[in-house]
């Protein structure tokens, strides 16, 4: 069995409740941090634990925290990231809905850190549910003293709200949410200037994915150094993973960063193996954005390596041959799935959420999607397939926010990794008509065949 | 300076600038879309990618957007990198997915920014192979038609209508490639300045409805540099004629003066010139008569009577000084009320014998705090109300060098300023539509307006006259405004004389005055009445009320009326006596109205379009207009009628034949207008031998535009006053700045062209913005402060003390006589307040009688909150509403 911090307690009865969580020892690091730790000491903590942000870049945690302009006279704010939209990823809102404290603590802690009096959880609208949640956690801990005036008597002040998206997964990039909370379409912005300069009301402000933010107390109750020494190299700590897919066992997990693939693939602990006895045929490991891979390149990077649950393995390759491991979305494809068909659909995804502020993201994801669309559906011809790398090629990089280079990932690994099913499409029109056409007779390569 | 390489040249270019305008103002062609140098850089569009190196060996460099990068010193980019001319053609590729390819039938074509940066990026090869999206059009009112199909989202519609103009109903809805540019429902556009869109727009989205109407290729068009006729403040113009009609009026760049744009009056109000109301051939007693005729007529009853000529705040400086000399200079009157003239007179002793440099447009855009007395600019000098919306972006502005954000980075600037606004302060009798924007505003009488105007200035310098038994709250306020003003680096005080009441004009003096001893920056602004109001003070003349007693005492009984309803300036009863005690009125005009009406002779005078004239603006700035047109016979310039007719009553003439020869003799003769020699190039003056063409190359259709009444071509007209020539050949580079009857470009059709008649991007044009300034301050002025403090404003029972309130639409004489204007003009109302109104029992549209002055009115009530008690708001100028001098007592009439 991994360690597990974030969901240890996740099946202790009553968790949800501040006793319950406080009795676990919750809030132990807002004790710990507000009594006896300054702001930069946590911060210093968080460097030292090499955490990284869990909503999907990777970047350091606690050197976005140091970047935050410590000269502004202006307030600084909190963000957490709360807006999981992402195809594949539910995690955030899992730890969410079942351990509510783990976020309102991680959020004292952190906006202690950054010196902001008011933090916002930026929540995907579609959470309703979540809502009364999150809201009965924050007035537990109001009541409890964690929240409010002079927490714990230490002085420091600490306003909590949720606000609402409103059904725009561009609102989960940070700077699009901050246009948001602001009251502005979430259109996001150019950087820099950086939310860390220029951010929420043009004051410092940090953004931070509900995960990342859940990690902190532990941090700080175990000590940065302690946390450091889980995982493998610079992929610290422990992560929540969200799979899904062709496996026995889909669900969020927390692992050891440094699991091995197939061991999470494949052991009961996880996934408990890919369904029904069929064959793996392919996996997104992060998250609809990043590359898709096939079976072989997913178990073993190109060097025969057999690959782990982390940043630096799951990228090994680069987008030749390797992925990322993201938001820790893991989905899973076997023989019946057909990568044509689902790539349409995250294309359709992708354009349907851009903000259309970039010509090349606004115009390119619908074209990708319409290409798309029409392969899928027997009606594609060959320079389509070009036409798609092309266009792809054209978003990725060229755009103000990632949601282009999202768009353009999953189109240009798809092709790169599965040309011969793009071709099949167009080759045999009849054969792709029923949309079920890989569950009736898998997708076998001809090359294959002849080669046999 | 800086040293930028591009593509290995060396250019020495101001440093901080963007990439973008940098490689424009240097004359390259970069596509762009999303940038608009009034605007400022989002980055949004991705179009005017570039590449940037680190050095010079570096040969791969990385793609940037040139409008977001500011400029480096030893920078090495390059526009014509592979990588960057790929990338471009593919954002236009990109774009052109859901763009209509029908420039043949779209209003846009031909004159159409997206098309020349298509042509410009390479992209000429379809790819997309599916449907487009469509959009359902919306009616957006009179001014502005709506045609979404065409849109490439590069928001600059909502940029410049939202941010820049202040508007609120015009915004941009739903996501992804099916962002939607439009209002939350049908409705015309509420913001003064939607015109602006049809040249903002890259596309042919928003084009001019009007000229729809009778719709023209705009390179079809005879065009002329001309001057807008709605107000005071003179913007430039580009008016368009085709088939002997005046078709389009668009901006044209004056960088002191109106910049990038104009109001809905200046664009859409020329359509009274083809109105039915025209005069298009003298009368004699109601009946046409010829032009022989007519100038017999005239002679004989100037050679027999005793003549007085009543000049116009409309007409040019040439008609009213042509009129002038042919009546002499004691019988010449002004054709304003004599509270306008008085008003007039006031503002330019001000401004000449005081030690303020008047402020142009552009110096109150960057005024960095803002007081305004009595005025409410939106209605009555529209532009000057969008300067003051980018003067309050100033102080806040200053942010942005300490967060290390370039002014142009518009994206940023927003972010880290909010809604940040600086010092804004409006004194008006009621709400203004600039409120909005403003730090406080204080809504009172025009004696109240006054008297805060005196503390204020007061507080600034103690030796202004203190305004005793001010409320407190009020003294606090003044002290406040005193104190933003005093802080501020480049304060401007703004007046004007819509109001009517010389107290409020002279509390902005002092308010000025005193802060010009401290700060020698201090600006100061009167707006007036009329686009030529200014130069008609500066020529002189005599005050109305004495022409009336001249011809009711019997010293003159035949007047000739130059392009004026003297109903506009005079009380009806008033005018009504004096023009039927006069033996003869003749009237000069281009428009019927109740003077012409009452005329015996009139003379059919050439619109502004049909003219060459100079007017002065409320800056003391001289502009010329160019005919645009030739005038159908007999149509004329008043001051060409007068000519004619002094030679018919002669044979020797005015001593001066055309344009260049009268504007000669007025230099000489009128010391203030000494300089307007300077305004506009000699009708001589030629560009390597040539003339500058009216008609761009492009022009189409002239052997065939009338070929149904002859086959044969008639030969084009002959100006003998401008170096312009009514046809397509002539001088095809950048003509004299105060000459361009169009903007155009190789390879920039649309008005984004106006780029390279720039001496930098957004700055003055090539050879310097057009306009002679007449109104130099006196530096070592000793004038002292106006010492007469009105009394306060006392309500009184029974009565309502009568101001006037100005509608953009609908006030003004001329434009409201148009299709498009007059259908945004409000009906007639009068406003009071609600308190009297419940005193009154008064509902909300009832029909209340009253008498001003003699003048009974029935009119609808409108019930108003902000309208301070004991006043009533009578709309000014309103078709068939009787004018009244105002402020004046109105009795209630049961
Ligand atoms: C299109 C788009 C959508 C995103 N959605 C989310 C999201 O739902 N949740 C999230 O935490 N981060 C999301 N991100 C990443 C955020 O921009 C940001 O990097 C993140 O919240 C930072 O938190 P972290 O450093 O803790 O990972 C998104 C980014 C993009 C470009
Ligand atoms: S990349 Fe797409 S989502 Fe991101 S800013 Fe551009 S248009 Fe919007
Ligand atoms: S309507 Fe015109 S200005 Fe507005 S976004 Fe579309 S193309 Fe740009
Ligand atoms: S502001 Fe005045 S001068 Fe300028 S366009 Fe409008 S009406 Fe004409
Ligand atoms: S003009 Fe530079 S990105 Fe649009």
């Amino acid at each position: 069995m991994g360690r597990k911090l974030l969901l240890k307690d996740i099946n202790v009865p009553g968790i949800k409740s501040f006793e319950v969580y406080r009795k676990q020892g919750g809030y132990a690091s807002v004790e710990k941090a507000l009594k006896t730790m300054s702001p930069d000491a946590v911060v210093e903590e968080v460097k030292k634990s090499g955490l990284r942000g869990r909503g999907g870049a990777g970047f350091p945690t606690g050197m976005k925290w140091s970047f935050i302009d410590k000269k502004s006279e202006k307030p600084r704010y909190l963000i957490c990231n709360a807006d999981e939209s992402e195809p594949g990823t539910f995690k955030d809102r899992f730890l969410m809905e079942y351990i509510p404290h783990a976020l309102i603590e991680g959020m004292i802690v952190s906006s202690f850190a950054l010196g902001a009096k008011t933090s916002y959880i930026y929540m995907r609208g579609e959470f309703r549910w979540i809502f009364p949640i999150l809201e009965k956690a924050i007035e537990e801990a109001r009541a409890a003293g964690f929240l409010g005036k002079n927490i714990l008597g230490s002085g420091y002040d600490l306003e909590l709200y949720v606000h609402s998206g409103a059904g725009a997964y561009i609102c989960g990039e940070e700077t699009a949410q901050i246009e948001s909370l602001e009251g502005k379409r979430g259109n996001p912005r150019n950087k820099p200037p950086f939310p860390a300069i220029v951010g929420l009301y043009g004051c410092p402000t940090v953004v931070n994915n509900v995960e990342s933010i859940a990690a902190v107390p532990h941090i700080l109750n175990m000590g940065g150094d302690e946390y450091a020494k889980i995982g493998i190299g610079k992929s610290t700590g422990t992560k929540l993973i969200s799979a899904s897919g062709h496996i026995n066992k889909p669900g969020v997990y927390e692992i050891e960063l440094g699991l091995p693939v197939e061991e999470f693939l494949n052991s009961d602990e996880y996934c408990g193996g890919v369904w029904k006895g069929r064959k793996l045929k392919a996996v997104i490991p992060g998250g609809s954005s990043v590359p898709i891979l096939p079976a072989d390149l997913f178990l073993k990077n190109a060097k025969g390596e057999a690959r782990l649950m982390s940043y630096e393995s799951l990228a090994d390759g680069g987008f030749a041959s390797g992925s990322m491991l993201g938001s820790g979305g893991f989905i899973v494809m076997d023989e019946t799935a057909c990568i044509v068909r689902n790539l349409w659909t995250f294309a359709r995804f992708y354009h349907h959420e851009s903000c259309g502020q970039c010509s090349p993201c606004r115009e390119g994801t619908g074209w990708m999607e319409k290409v798309l669309h029409r392969i899928e559906h027997g009606h594609g011809h060959m320079h389509d397939i070009d036409l798609l790398v092309d266009v792809a090629k054209k978003i990725e990089g060229n755009t103000i926010c990632p949601l282009g280079d999202a768009a353009a990932w999953p189109v240009a690994s798809a092709i790169r990794h599965f040309r011969e099913e793009f071709e099949y499409h167009i080759k045999y029109p009849e054969k792709v008509m029923n949309p079920k056409h890989f569950e009736i007779e898998p997708f076998r390569s001809e090359k294959n065949l002849v080669m046999a | 300076m800086a040293t930028l390489y591009i593509d290995n040249k060396p250019y020495e270019v101001k440093a901080g600038k963007n990439l973008l305008e940098t490689c424009l103002g240097l004359g390259l062609d970069l596509p762009y879309f999303c940038w608009h140098p009034s605007l400022g850089s989002v980055g949004a569009c991705r179009q005017c990618a570039i590449k940037v190196f680190k050095d010079e060996t570096d040969t791969r460099g990385r793609i940037v957007m040139a409008c977001m990068e500011p400029v480096a010193d030893k920078q090495r980019i390059s526009i014509a990198h592979p990588d960057a001319v790929e990338f471009r053609a593919n954002v236009i590729e990109s774009l052109m997915t859901n763009h209509p390819h029908d420039c043949a039938v779209c209003d846009e074509g031909g004159s159409c920014h997206l098309q020349d940066m298509t042509v410009m990026s390479g992209h000429n090869y379809r790819r997309f192979r599916y449907n487009k999206r469509t959009f359902q059009n919306q009616d957006l009112g009179p001014f502005i038609n709506h045609e979404m199909n065409r849109c490439i989202t590069c928001y600059r519609c909502v940029r410049f209508y939202r941010d820049y103009a202040g508007g609120r109903d015009l915004n941009a809805f739903a996501s992804r490639s099916n962002v939607y540019f439009g209002r939350e429902e049908d409705g015309p556009l509420e913001s003064e300045f939607s015109g602006n869109l049809a040249e903002i727009c890259p596309t042919g989205v928003f084009t001019d409805k009007t000229l729809k109407e009778h719709y023209t290729r705009k390179w079809d068009l005879t065009m002329a540099p001309s001057v807008c006729q709605h107000c005071s403040l003179g913007c430039n113009t580009i008016a368009g004629e085709r088939y002997g009609e005046l078709r389009m009026i668009a901006n044209r760049y004056n960088g002191e003066v109106n910049g990038y744009f104009l109001c809905d009056r200046g664009r859409f109000g020329y359509e009274f010139t083809n109105s039915d109301l025209r005069i298009r051939q003298p009368f004699i007693s109601k009946f046409p008569v010829t032009k022989q005729q007519v100038l017999a007529e005239v002679a004989t009853d100037i050679k027999k009577g005793k003549v007085i000529g009543i000049g116009s705040p409309r007409a040019s400086l040439q008609s009213n000084f042509a009129l002038k000399q042919l009546v002499g200079a004691d019988r010449f009157f002004h054709g304003v009320s004599d509270n306008d003239h008085n008003i007039a007179d006031l503002i330019v002793k001000i401004l000449k014998e005081g030690p303020i440099r008047v402020a142009s447009m552009h110096d109150v855009q960057q005024a960095d705090a803002v007081l305004i007395l009595g005025e409410d600019l939106t209605n009555t000098a529209p532009m000057l109300a969008l300067a003051v919306r980018q003067a309050v972006k100033q102080q806040p502005m200053k942010k942005l060098a300490k967060a290390n954000i370039p002014a142009w980075h518009d994206a940023a600037a927003k972010e880290l300023l909010q809604d940040e606004k600086g010092p804004l302060f409006i004194a008006s009798i009621n709400t203004t539509k600039l409120d909005d924007v403003a730090t406080a505003t204080y809504h009172a009488a025009p004696d109240d307006i006054a008297r805060f105007g005196f503390a204020i200035a007061s507080c600034l310098d103690r030796s202004v006259p203190s305004v005793s038994n001010l409320p407190g709250e009020l003294q606090s306020l003044a002290q406040r405004i005193a104190d933003a003003l005093s802080n501020a680096e480049r304060p401007v005080i703004i007046s004007g004389a819509s109001s009517q009441t010389q107290s409020v004009i002279r509390a902005a003096a002092n308010v000025a005055w005193a802060l010009h001893k401290k700060n020698k920056n201090t600006g100061l602004a009167y707006t007036l009445a009329e686009c030529n109001s200014m130069g008609l003070a500066l020529m002189g003349g005599h005050r109305l009320n004495s022409a009336f007693d001249a011809v009711m005492n019997g010293h003159a009984d035949t007047v000739i009326v130059m392009e004026n309803d003297l109903y506009r300036h005079g009380k009806a009863a008033d005018v009504d006596a004096f023009l039927n005690k006069a033996k003869k009125v003749i009237v000069f005009d281009h428009i019927v109205h109740r003077t012409v009406e009452k005329a015996h002779v009139v003379l059919p005078a050439g619109a502004f379009s049909e003219s060459d004239g100079i007017v002065v603006n409320n800056e003391g700035r001289a502009q010329r207009y160019f005919q645009v047109y030739e005038c159908h016979e007999p149509i004329q310039e008043s001051w060409r009628w007068i000519v004619d007719i002094s030679k018919f009553e002669n044979n020797v003439g005015m001593g001066w034949e055309h344009f260049e020869g009268l504007t000669r003799t007025i230099a000489e003769a009128e010391p203030l207008l000494r300089d307007i020699n300077r305004v506009s190039p000699p009708a001589s003056y030629r560009i390597a031998g040539q003339k500058i063409p009216r008609e761009p190359h492009r022009y189409s259709g002239r052997t065939a535009m009338l070929a149904n009444i002859n086959v044969s071509e008639p030969k084009p007209p002959v100006d003998p006053d401008s170096p312009l020539s009514y046809t397509m050949e002539g001088y095809k580079g950048l003509p004299p700045s105060s000459a361009i009857p169009f903007f155009w470009t190789p390879g920039w059709n649309s008005v984004q062209s106006v780029n390279k008649y720039q001496e930098e991007i957004g700055g003055s044009l090539k050879g310097g913005d057009p306009g002679i300034r007449l109104i130099e301050p006196n530096l070592k002025s000793t004038l002292s402060y106006f010492t007469e403090l009105p009394e306060p404003f006392v309500p009184m029972k029974d009565h309502l003390w009568t101001v006037p309130l100005f509608h953009i639409f609908g006030s003004e004489e001329l434009s409201v006589l148009g299709d498009a204007v007059a259908k945004r003009a409000p009906q007639h109302y009068i406003m009071i307040n609600a308190l009297d109104a419940a005193e009154q029992k008064l509902s909300e549209n009832q029909e209340l009688a009253f008498d001003v002055e003699g003048q009974l009115y029935r009119l609808p009530v409108k019930i108003s909150t902000t309208l301070p008690k004991g006043l009533a708001g009578l709309p000014y100028g309103l078709p068939g509403l009787p004018n009244v001098e105002l402020p004046a007592w109105l009795i209630y009439k049961k």
